[in-house]
């Protein structure tokens, strides 16, 4: 999953966070003055809750109506509202928690930690003994904002469509529809291959049945996107079309959507609470405004006007942190995004682990985050491997080499003397558009010289993604430093390690390329699911041990803003988004 | 009751001793050239004068940046932050502005999330404004000086021609023209070692291209004018070649204007200039006040200083050589008297 903002786009959606203050329901009695203390709660494996039905528990003190207005500062939204080609944060956490249901869905725990509960099927699917084919029954008392009832046939369709990466490109379809389903690498999905019949999903009254490839025990997980809802049949659902006013599902419907501008959603009559065990419809209009400016949305949040009682910004200025940490106590909220940032030296130009490791020393983090406009600690905190923080199976007091490895110029002097390559050359790219992204370079640049290293930045006015992912680019073949951030997309090893690590990772801007790793990966696909995530945490920290290939910078969080009005501000801790499902306007 | 004219009277005037022509005082009344009387009056012009010393101390720190760094002990290098800055308190500055007095290491005080010095890098912004605006204007008023000169002289077919190309460019949208260009220029040479020289010629020649043209038609209008007159007639009725007619005979008349338009060119230049690093064109790397003041936008209400220090730099210099602008054509322009 991406996000849209320059140098973070990211993959995505996270589960497992952190209660950024309590987490509760809005009355801990807790001083609310100088909230400077924001800590990590303890963090758990993502749960699931299958018989879950609905409908979804009343919020205590909730009331109904009002308007609530979303200011996203620096990020244009979704290009397509189309589900099927839904693969960014933004757009996903919107549109998941509000307009599009599908097979699975999270909701927000007690504890804030995210439940996997049903949604349009009655349970989290059946799988039969090897996860090779999932059997999911839909329930007969969902319906579209039509009133006509989403049908077993609807919902096979939409997940057919998933498998259409010519037609929905930016989709998560391609990464595992076509992964994981039975003949998915060869189907180009049913608007390109026209008239081709595909067996893999079949229905059969009220069940969806999806033949694998190979074991998919994540196939619940995977239900979650909504890519994975239903589809109107036939013309009804014809792209590009679909995509600027799909039919809806959820509690909302769309009222209008100006691209890149604004999102406007009012209630969805037709959605039948009873249907549904984690959805509300307290607020009577959603208004979405996108591409905001962030120092005007930190004002309007910070005035206390009319405007910021009902609003809420999914940002904040790291100028304006200070300002909104004291002032607004718990309407200030902190969320992991189950993201990772990393440096990735190219495996096949710096082959020595010692110069990896050197270069992991010579990162100034802390100033880096500072010149960046992060609040170190806070909206960055520092990394030891590559999966999250709380992700399950990971080795939480694992470090690499003993213990946190910080700036530290002489350790990387000696590092480098050991490996014999004092004044090692240093090739990359910065995006010399965005003013912070040069004052990070410069910070680099200085860690990195004053280490021993000779660096050559090289400015570029494109998304450093299009070059670091361009094999043919000429700036690309010179480079030996590039980067990614990465998120989770559930709670799974599986959603970190492979797309970065493998050899034919889509994010591998390392090249790392070990025979042993790759193979090692597909056993613990193969494993039974109770022992994955012990596998994947030991693999993670035995590549980061063994072969140091990236160096992970960062483990990231957001901050959200409530307007005082908003009930119940928390976090969604599943897309690392604000927890839209469960809001209400205080009357 | 009148009095009559008396003959005295009369008669002392032609008592007169005649003036020698080559006393002191003859020389003050007839020995001035018309340029010498206009800067008898820009003399006069008490803000004129003002303003041509603010510029004097501009140009004076632009010219020695480095050597008044230097003396005031600060420097643009890189610095790490987390150092000097109140990470967990708002990210301001541990000494110095906006919390803490004065700060003698950095009279300016430095600058949030980098903690670079203000003072270096407010000096080197003075240096790169000027140096870029009058280089632009040096171009852009010698190639709208050559093309207006020929359009207006020698008439017809070249008129057209080179009056096309000044239409021409008048249409393509500055702004624009700049943008496109910034990252075809990055694509090209940013593998360069040289590319911050680059990038600054470029932006040098993206202002020039785009900023002759009003010089062009101004000297093109008085040329048309001036060569129907008796002595540009004249010229060429004896055959003095057109290259010693351009230079010799209308060169000089039109010094007037020229001055005018240069003066009022480079004001427009050290604005823009502010204006493309603003958006984030133009200088990307090394000090730009334009540049600064976009970083500055968003701490007005924690740290104003930060914000005033580059904008109090662009304002007084454009202010005041506009001011100096106008001055210069009051002064030249014989038929106003002020």
């Amino acid at each position: 999953m991406k996000r849209n903002k320059p140098l973070a786009l990211v993959a995505g959606a996270a589960l497992i966070t952190l209660a950024a203050c309590g987490g509760g329901n809005g009355d801990d009695t807790e001083g609310t003055g100088t909230g400077t203390d924001k800590k990590f709660g303890a963090q758990e494996g993502g749960t699931k809750d299958e018989t879950l039905q609905g409908p979804a528990e009343e919020l205590e003190g909730a009331t109904e109506g009002g308007t609530v207005t979303v200011y996203v500062a620096g990020d244009p939204g979704p290009n397509s509202l189309d589900p099927t080609d839904g693969w960014s944060v933004l757009g996903n956490s919107i549109q998941q928690a509000l307009t599009h249901r599908s097979l699975t869905q999270y909701k927000r725990g007690e504890d804030g930690q995210p439940v996997l509960v049903p949604d349009l099927a009655v349970d989290l699917g059946q799988p039969n003994e090897d996860y090779t084919e999932w059997t999911f029954t839909i329930r007969d008392d969902a319906t579209w904002e039509d009133g006509k009832p989403v049908t077993a046939e609807e919902v096979a369709w939409g997940i057919q469509r998933s498998l259409d990466a010519e037609t929905f490109p930016a989709g998560p379809g391609a990464e595992y529809s076509k992964g994981y389903f039975a003949g998915g690498a060869d189907y180009a999905g049913p608007y390109t291959d026209k008239g081709k019949a595909y067996d893999a999903i079949s229905f059969d009254g009220q069940d969806v049945t999806i033949k694998m490839e190979k074991p998919f025990p994540d196939m619940d997980y995977w239900g979650a996107f909504m890519a994975m809802g239903p589809a109107p049949l036939g013309k009804a659902s014809q792209p590009p079309n679909y995509g600027t006013d799909p039919l809806s599902n959820g509690p909302y419907k769309i009222e209008k959507w100006t691209p890149s501008e604004e999102l406007i959603l009012t209630k969805n009559d037709q959605w039948i609470a009873e249907s549904d065990p984690a959805r509300h419809q307290y607020v009577d209009e959603w208004i979405f405004k996108f591409d905001q400016d962030q120092a005007k949305v930190d004002q309007i949040m910070l005035s206390g006007n009319s405007d910021s009682q009902t609003a809420i910004a999914t940002s904040i200025g790291s100028d304006k942190y200070e300002q909104a940490n004291s002032e607004l106590g718990e309407r200030l909220v902190q969320q992991t995004s189950q993201c990772v940032s990393t440096l990735t030296p190219d495996y096949s130009k710096i082959t020595d682990i010692n110069v990896r490791k050197a270069l992991a020393y010579a990162y100034p983090y802390q100033d880096v985050w500072l010149a960046g406009g992060e609040v170190p600690g806070v909206t960055r905190v520092p990394a030891n491997s590559i999966m999250p923080p709380g992700m399950a199976g990971k080795v939480e007091d694992f470090q690499p080499d003993g213990e946190q490895i910080t700036y530290n110029p002489e350790k990387a002097k000696e590092l480098l003397a050991e490996a014999g390559e004092e004044g090692y050359q240093i090739t990359m790219i910065f995006y010399e558009v965005d003013p912070l992204a040069v004052a990070v370079q410069k910070q680099i640049t200085k860690g990195f010289e004053s280490a021993g290293f000779k660096v050559k930045a090289i400015p570029v006015q494109v998304s450093p993604y299009d070059i670091w992912l361009n094999p043919d680019d000429k700036v690309n073949k010179t480079l030996n430093l590039r980067g990614v951030n990465w998120c989770s997309d559930w709670p799974a090893g599986s959603t970190m390690l492979p797309p970065l690590l493998s050899s034919d990772g889509v994010y591998n801007t390392a090249g790392f390329n070990e025979e042993a790793i790759d193979q090692e990966m597909e056993d613990i696909a193969a494993m039974p699911l109770e022992d994955q995530a012990d596998a994947w945490g030991a693999l993670d920290a035995k590549i980061m041990e063994e072969y140091f290939p990236i160096i992970p910078t960062a483990f990231r969080n957001d901050l959200f803003v409530f307007g005082e009005k908003i009930g119940n501000p928390s976090g969604d801790a599943a897309l690392g988004a604000p927890n839209y499902k469960d809001f209400y306007v205080m009357q | 009751m009148s009095q009559p004219t008396a003959p005295e009277a009369l008669g002392s005037l032609t008592d007169e001793t005649p003036i020698d022509p080559n006393s002191k005082k003859a020389k003050a009344i007839t020995g001035r050239s018309p340029m010498q009387i206009a800067l008898g009056r820009l003399l006069r012009d008490k803000i004129a004068v003002i303003c041509a010393i603010v510029i004097l101390f501009f140009i004076i720190v632009a010219v020695f940046a480095p050597l008044i760094n230097k003396m005031l002990g600060v420097n643009t290098d890189t610095v790490f932050p987390s150092q000097y800055l109140d990470m967990l308190g708002g990210g301001m500055p541990l000494e110095g502005p906006p919390n803490n007095g004065f700060d003698p290491d950095h009279p300016f005080g430095i600058a949030p999330q980098t903690a670079d010095d203000n003072l270096a890098y407010w000096v080197e912004g003075c240096r790169t404004s000027l140096t870029i605006a009058a280089l632009a204007t040096l171009f852009a008023s010698v190639l709208g000086i050559v093309i207006g000169l020929l359009a207006g002289f020698l008439g017809g077919m070249v008129d057209k021609v080179l009056s096309f190309f000044i239409d021409l460019f008048l249409t393509v949208p500055f702004l624009l023209a700049a943008l496109t260009l910034a990252p075809i220029l990055n694509e090209r040479f940013n593998t360069a070692d040289s590319y911050v020289t680059i990038q600054k010629f470029s932006l040098i020649g993206v202002l020039a291209v785009f900023g002759w043209m009003g010089m062009a038609r101004l000297i093109r209008g008085e040329v048309l004018s001036l060569r129907e007159r008796e002595f540009v007639q004249a010229a060429r009725v004896l055959g003095m070649p057109t290259s010693r007619v351009l230079i010799k005979e209308l060169m000089p008349n039109l010094a007037a204007p020229i001055i005018i338009s240069v003066s009022l060119m480079l004001p427009a230049f050290v604005a823009a200039e502010a204006g493309l690093a603003f958006l984030g064109i133009g200088v990307t790397s090394g000090a730009s006040w334009g540049q600064t003041i976009a970083k500055a936008v968003k701490y007005f209400e924690q740290y104003s200083l930060y914000l005033w220090e580059p904008l109090i730099g662009v304002v007084l210099l454009v202010l005041s050589l506009n001011l100096l602008g106008d001055a210069i054509r009051d002064a030249l322009d014989p038929k106003t008297r002020r």
